[in-house]
């Protein structure tokens, strides 16, 4: 262990800038998968939250009576597009105007349940079909207005896809350079122990024993930039945490009602980013020494 | 059985240089070799093909029976092993020691420090260069240096000892020096196989002398001189 160790900084110290240019590229990439992966996971628990509120609400005309309205209620139940339908009464409705509107007084006072209408929350499974429903309850009999919040939701969705595809195009970016590096340390160390490296294939070394510290070398900075990366990306979601935002928990988009703690969250990522490292070390120092170890 | 055959052997390089054209002769165990013949003979390519640093076009190299082209890729170190070589380039590492020139040769098969630390001395005590152990390459003359190359190649206690023209390169005086530690490593046992061009060290040896010229054999007599 102490050989390898020795070895290993021998290799680093022979081609120092080399080595620190390729400690931080691969410190940079694994920082930015780290915050891609967290944003993703913050935009869907996001999206979650607001697609779990009302999205449609369908407000009746004073003359369409409750009992058609829970007609309609039944209905969109059994629409296999609808998630939910929630009646909101006409004092209900003055109910949550109070609420809303608590610190003005004068406002209350000429408010009455009378001229608030009845309406129906939708909450649709599929936020791309808000804008085909709201247009079917508008041509709807009894239908005095719908609103929906497609410009929140979309717009947020539409931001999210963005954040997903320029970090995961800076992500892949980087990793290829990463990849490109840690080869072109490789080949430079390769090259400066040239002559070390034949002899000692002369003298009977094994394949194992002349390629070993190279695959070490790209390892060790794989695992030393990933680790960086983990810590910092370790404490930023720490203070996202503080700021209490995800009080619930984070949301996984492919597991629909699954919640994290931000904490294991950070951890799970911290463990991916190290074996993310791991691997492109590996992977690198692998192809460098297929590509460019002769002797 | 003979301990190394050389059967049929042709090696041509890239323009179709023949260096070998189907050579054939046999080594017993514990024989004392000289290879001789001029530049370009084809002395170092019998070498190289016997550690398998290159492979020949045709014909067998047998090593105790074992076809030497036929090994897998990880048995080569094991070959190389049983074979020891001294370059008329030496090959040292200008970076280590004369100690650490030795020890690699046992740290690429992982030999522990315990075991380095025992073999090494006595290795460096057997050429003469205990007193120099902690001196570098480029501090060494030409026979410090060849002793220090046979020292590398008996680490492993080979079977068979080449040496590439280890003469080449120093004075009379060294010479004399390493050709007799050549001589007294084979009468330990150890096989020795000579190439050379140094016509006045040949013929004081009364060896057995394979002469080659343009990659074929033209001679090969037992107590023979260099020009036959």
């Amino acid at each position: 262990m102490a050989n390898i160790w020795k070895n290993l900084m021998g290799h680093i110290k022979k081609d120092k800038l080399l080595s620190a240019s390729n400690l931080i590229v691969m410190t940079v990439t694994f920082l930015l998968l780290g915050v891609f992966i967290s944003v993703v996971v913050y935009s869907q628990t996001a999206l979650k939250y607001l697609e779990e509120q009302a999205q449609i609400t369908i407000f009746f005309k004073d003359e369409f009576t409750e009992d058609k309205i829970f007609v309609y209620k039944t209905k969109f139940e059994n629409d296999k597009r609808i998630l939910s339908a929630k009646y909101v009464s006409k004092e209900d409705a003055l109910r949550i105007f109070k609420e809303m509107n608590k610190d003005e007084p004068i406002l209350l006072e000429s408010i009455s349940a009378s001229i608030l209408p009845a309406s129906l929350e939708i909450k649709a499974k599929n936020i791309s079909d808000l804008k085909v429903l709201t247009e079917e309850y508008k041509k709807m009999d009894g239908v005095e207005d719908v609103s929906f919040f497609e410009d929140v939701i979309q717009k947020f969705s539409s931001w999210s896809k963005t954040i997903y595809i320029v970090g995961f195009l800076l992500v892949i970016t980087f990793l290829v350079v990463s990849y490109s590096v840690i080869i072109a340390t490789l080949k430079a160390s390769i090259n400066s122990k040239g002559q070390e490296l034949e002899i000692m294939k002369l003298v009977g070394a094994s394949d194992d024993y002349v390629k070993k510290p190279f695959l070490y070398q790209g390892v060790f900075f794989g695992l030393v930039s990933s680790l960086i990366a983990s810590f910092v990306v370790f404490l930023l979601n720490l203070g996202v945490d503080k700021l209490s935002i995800f009080s619930k928990g984070l949301s996984l988009g492919f597991i629909p009602g699954f919640y994290i703690n931000p904490l294991v969250f950070s951890l799970i990522l911290c463990f991916i980013l190290l074996l993310s490292g791991f691997l492109l070390g590996f992977l690198g120092s692998t192809t460098a020494i297929k590509r460019y170890l002769k002797y | 059985m003979p301990q190394i055959e050389f059967i049929n052997v042709t090696k041509k390089y890239e323009g179709n240089f023949t260096a070998l054209d189907q050579i054939s002769f046999s080594v017993e165990d514990g024989e004392f070799v000289f290879l001789v013949g001029p530049s370009g003979a084809g002395k170092s390519t019998v070498a190289k093909i016997l550690i398998r640093e290159e492979r020949c076009d045709s014909g067998q190299v047998l090593l105790n029976g074992q076809d030497v082209m036929e090994l897998s890729y990880e048995d080569i170190p094991k070959l190389r092993r049983k074979v020891g070589v001294v370059f008329q380039d030496f090959k040292l590492l200008d970076s280590k020691n004369v100690y650490e020139n030795v020890s690699v040769a046992l740290e690429v098969v992982d030999s522990s420090d315990a075991e380095i630390r025992s073999i090494v001395p006595n290795i460096l005590s057997m050429v003469g260069l205990s007193e120099k152990k902690l001196s570098y390459p480029k501090q060494l003359s030409g026979g410090e240096k060849q002793r220090l190359c046979i020292a590398r190649a008996m680490t492993h206690e080979p079977d068979v000892l080449i040496a590439d023209e280890p003469t080449g390169n120093i004075d009379p005086d060294a010479s004399l020096q390493v050709i007799e530690l050549l001589e007294k490593i084979n009468s330990l046992g150890t096989t020795v196989i000579m190439a050379s061009h140094d016509e006045k060290l040949v013929d004081r040896l009364k060896k057995r002398v394979i002469r080659m010229e343009k990659g074929v054999i033209v001679s090969d007599k037992k107590g023979g001189k260099y020009r036959g």
